[in-house]
């Protein structure tokens, strides 16, 4: 064999065993029947943070019954203003009525009485009607007021809502679970932080009955150190100077 | 991540050091295959010709009709048949010169002979450094390619606010097909290069044998004729 003739030869061969190579690799690589085999079992752990603020709920609950208060009064008022303006057009045509029976009764009387008398009718119409302008307008004002309020209320409560998610996250990551746990075991432990978010004190609050699982729960938290809160010390001091947190292992197999 | 990324798709987004990593990778796989498989027939053919050779050798042929056969052939001889015709030679050119004494001629048919056994040598070994580069550096050039693609993943963590396992695994997969291409062009080099070093070691030494059985026989003629 010449010496070009067995270079050509080992280079066919060469890339020939390369594409084989690399078919092969494409045909077996989206290998389905592995994937689809394979349950797919996601590890979850949830230490749920339990969103439980007195202060908050009761504040919620004023403003509801504000609301509702505000509403009923609102409509107490259209009714009294309905009931005034029934009056109103009844007195007017009273008083036409007297009015034309005066003109009728007293043909000869004054003209100038009567305009006189007409005005003062008009006068007292336009008091009225001004009167419950103004008390329409502040009652506008403050339902604007309200609703502002509630606005800020629910970003809040969004923006609290992913601190308490993150952390959520550093609770679990840094929870290490005792052997000893078991599904539907929890502790609730209350944590006090100051604005920082540094850790003041930890207790539990409703023992899980496992003591090691209680101290681990303890120990998660205690690991933590420094939680992200709020810079906003409003929003601090509503919802994260003091909070529960509920340790609950779900993904066990026991 | 249902569904599996495809080693196209790693391929194909990798960074550009990456590959070019694995094109370098490629290619040197490429070429030592090309070489494993040439190798392979050159060093079975110089085998089977030195056999074949031997036999005829052996077979009680007068040497200079062997020789002359040599000669007429198209073909340059290699392996044995070199090395018995440039002794041959030699032989009957210092033979022709006359006063030169016997050691003298078997000292020069022993340089001539040994000149051809190196020359041979020079000729099996051809490509075996290339494979020996390639099974020792192209892992390293994997690693290499690795390690940048695997830097940059994790660059890439920190800039992400929340990172996952998701974020950084794909980049990290694609780091590891260097390393892969490079361990397979690496292995069947490695095993080349040992393999076909061992064999030119064995077919060096049937030369040599050869190239000693060859000058004891001119030996004896040179001092029959005497």
């Amino acid at each position: 064999m010449s010496t070009g003739l067995s270079y050509v030869l080992a280079s066919i061969l060469a890339f020939g065993f390369h594409a084989f190579v690399v078919t092969l690799l494409l045909l077996n690589w989206d290998n389905k029947d592995l994937v689809e085999s394979l349950p797919i079992q996601p590890y979850y752990i949830e230490a749920i943070v339990v969103e439980e603020n007195p202060h908050t709920a009761k504040k919620k609950r004023e403003q509801a019954r504000k609301a509702a208060e505000k509403n009923r009064k609102r409509i107490a008022r259209e009714r009294v203003n309905e009931k005034a303006r029934l009056k109103q057009t009844a007195i007017e045509k009273a008083k036409k009525q007297s009015l034309e029976q005066q003109i009728a009764e007293q043909k000869k009387r004054d003209d100038e009485l009567a305009s006189m008398e007409l005005n003062k009718a008009v006068d007292r119409e336009v008091d009225l009607a001004e009167d419950e302008r103004v008390k329409m307008e502040q009652s506008l004002t403050l339902s604007i007021l309200e609703e502002q309020n509630f606005r800020r209320a629910v970003t809040d409560d969004e923006q609290a809502l992913a601190y308490v998610s993150q952390i959520q996250r550093d609770i679990v990551q840094n929870w290490s679970r005792p052997p000893s746990a078991r599904n539907g075991m929890q502790a609730l432990l209350r944590v006090y932080l100051v604005p920082t978010g540094e850790i003041v004190n930890v207790v539990v609050e409703e023992t899980s009955g496992n003591e090691a699982f209680d101290r681990s729960a303890l120990l998660a938290v205690r690991k933590t150190q420094r939680f992200q809160v709020p810079a906003k010390s409003r929003q601090f001091e509503r919802n994260f100077r003091e909070f529960t947190v509920l340790f609950r292992p779900e993904d066990l197999r026991l | 991540m249902n569904d599996p990324i495809s080693i196209v798709d790693l391929v194909v987004d990798a960074s550009a050091v990456v590959q070019v990593v694995m094109a370098i990778l490629i290619f040197a796989s490429i070429a030592s295959w090309i070489m494993i498989f040439q190798r392979g027939f050159t060093l079975a053919s110089i085998k089977r010709e030195a056999i074949e050779f031997e036999n005829e050798f052996w077979s009680g042929k007068d040497l200079r009709q062997i020789y002359l056969d040599l000669e007429a052939r198209e073909e340059e001889p290699i392996g044995v048949e070199n090395i018995f015709s440039s002794g041959f030679k030699e032989f009957t050119r210092s033979r022709q010169h006359k006063g030169t004494d016997a050691d003298r001629v078997m000292q020069n048919v022993h340089r001539a002979m040994r000149v051809a056994v190196s020359r041979e040598e020079e000729r099996l070994e051809t490509h075996l450094p290339f494979l020996a580069t390639v099974g020792s550096t192209s892992p390293y050039i994997g690693l290499f390619g690795t390690v940048w693609g695997i830097m940059n993943s994790f660059r890439e963590i920190a800039t992400v606010n929340q990172p996952s396992l998701s974020v950084v695994a794909p980049g990290i997969s694609e780091a590891l097909v260097a390393t892969a291409i490079g361990l397979f062009a690496a292995i069947p080099a490695v095993i080349a290069y040992n393999r076909y070093s061992a064999q030119v070691e064995v077919i060096v030494n049937r030369f040599d044998a050869f190239t000693d059985e060859f000058s004891s026989i001119l030996y004896r003629a040179v001092h029959s004729k005497e």
